[in-house]
């Protein structure tokens, strides 16, 4: 049971702001949050037909994920065991019942086998399974493909989505398919000044006019309770004064299948460190960011819908997108306002609402992976590794 | 049918395929690398196929014979006699 009570009496700071420039403790966020927890590459629906692939750059590392001949999904490294070299170098596509590395020509099987070197005269005998792709650990979650490049902390998927299983499967998401693909962004920001904002629904009534015209205080946020954090906005009973509100509201026709109390409501689930799943009635769609570089951040994202939808539907889905595309827009300058505080001499941190504990709860949960973001005062660039090490040890020794 | 055969006999469709479309020299390559795993095919002509992955409009047929090689088993396998 999750207890989602904000306490009475808690510290109200932030993660201190050196966090937010520090290029050695973005390396540690790199191995321990990035390569550790699980990450979405795509939806099955992206991936309909044996053969087709979608891959996912993050943090010097390479995923594909596959559909094999047997409708399963695959998921290795995207690496030639050659050289190194990406085997496949779009983002996504049909490959051509093999996977040729563009380098050399080396052939892989779909299940990854290696199917021949190029020049094999040149080669002693190779071992088809020695020499396979590596494959990479894969969750398939209500439709969504994660993979994890690194063991973690984390529990399965499943796992960790127990609490909201039923809610979750109501909007039957594995049946969903793609809208208008996967959507990319660069923003000049630290990663976690987008999840900051992200993870507080105290600025939507001043920042975003259409989401407090289309849920306004009927917004509620869970927090991060073992890696999960869940927020709802239920549809305020005014018409809207927005004309995408106004005509969303009018068009919004949920699917028979959902249950009375999901089928006017946006809900999102946050999945620590870097991810969010939405469903609205008439979509989902996943959101993450990665990091680049400490004032660089990729932005992801891809909507999908249910294969029948009528014309009405897909009415409302437009106007939720129109919704959706101004809050990103206003979301991305809060970004940037929120990362630039963190370069201040002055600032003296976060002092944050118990409308922002969702803000909290995400930084508990990295200083729970990484304790060197409990240092208040900035370490030098050499001391980060070794200090957070000490700290770790300390921590399990406590 | 087999999946082993069914198997064979899509990537020998893959083989033969029709040259010129998008990316019809990858799965050419794709799957002389099989026939030649199979010793149906020798390491001169699996360049061959090599070298025209990324042409979708060279016939590697056209050029083996240009270049003079032959490799009876391939003839044997597509049905052909040279």
């Amino acid at each position: 049971m999750r207890d989602v009570r904000i306490p009475n009496d808690w510290d109200r700071k932030g993660l201190p702001g050196w966090c937010y420039h520090s290029a050695e403790l973005l390396e540690l966020e790199k191995e321990e949050l990035f390569k550790t927890h699980w990450q979405i590459v795509c939806h099955l629906g992206d991936i309909p037909n044996a053969g087709d692939f979608q891959t996912l750059d993050l943090c010097n590392e390479r995923a594909i994920v596959i559909r094999d001949a047997k409708d399963g999904v695959r998921a290795f490294h995207n690496t030639c065991r050659h050289r190194g070299s990406r085997l496949v170098t779009k983002d996504n596509g049909t490959c051509p019942n093999a996977l040729i590395c563009p380098f050399h020509g080396w052939v892989y099987n779909i299940d990854g086998t290696l199917r021949g070197a190029a020049r094999p005269d040149s080669y002693p005998p190779l071992d088809k399974t020695e020499f396979a792709l590596l494959s990479l650990e894969h969750e398939v979650w209500n439709g969504f493909v994660f993979v994890r490049f690194k063991a973690g902390p984390q529990p399965s998927v499943a796992e960790m989505m127990a609490p909201f299983a039923d809610e979750a499967s109501a909007y039957q998401m594995q049946n969903q398919v793609p809208t208008d693909g996967m959507w990319t962004e660069d923003s000049p920001v630290n990663w976690k000044s987008i999840r900051d904002v992200d993870n507080e629904g105290y600025h939507v009534a001043m920042a975003h006019p259409a989401l407090q015209d289309l849920y306004g205080y009927a917004y509620t946020d869970e927090p991060y309770i073992d890696g999960i954090s869940r927020s709802e906005g239920k549809y305020t009973p005014t018409k809207g004064r927005r004309w995408a509100v106004r005509n969303y509201k009018k068009f919004s026709k949920s699917q028979d299948f959902l249950p009375d109390e999901q089928k006017q409501s946006w809900i999102y689930y946050g999945i620590f460190p870097n991810t969010v799943i939405a469903m609205t009635p008439e979509t989902a769609l996943f959101y993450q960011e990665f990091p680049v570089s400490i004032n660089k951040s990729r932005i992801r994202s891809a909507t999908y819908r249910y294969k029948d939808e009528d014309r009405q539907q897909r009415a409302a889905r437009y106007l939720a997108s129109r919704i959706d595309r101004e809050t990103v827009v206003e979301d991305i300058q809060l970004t940037i306002w929120s990362n630039e505080a963190m370069a201040s001499e002055f600032f003296q941190g976060f002092h944050l609402s118990d409308l922002e504990y969702g803000v909290r709860s995400h930084h508990d949960h990295l200083r729970a992976v990484l304790p060197i973001y409990n240092v208040e005062t900035k370490p030098t660039e050499d001391e980060v590794r070794s200090l957070n090490d000490s700290l770790s040890r300390d921590t399990s020794n406590a | 049918m087999t999946e082993h055969r069914a198997d064979r006999a899509r990537l020998a469709v893959d083989f033969e395929c029709q040259i010129g479309p998008e990316r019809s020299g990858e799965r050419r390559y794709a799957a002389a690398m099989y026939f030649y795993s199979c010793g149906e095919l020798s390491a001169e002509m699996l360049e061959i196929y090599r070298r025209c992955c990324n042409d979708d409009s060279e016939d590697p047929q056209d050029l083996a014979r240009f270049e003079g090689v032959f490799d009876i088993r391939i003839s044997r396998f597509l049905g052909r006699s040279e």
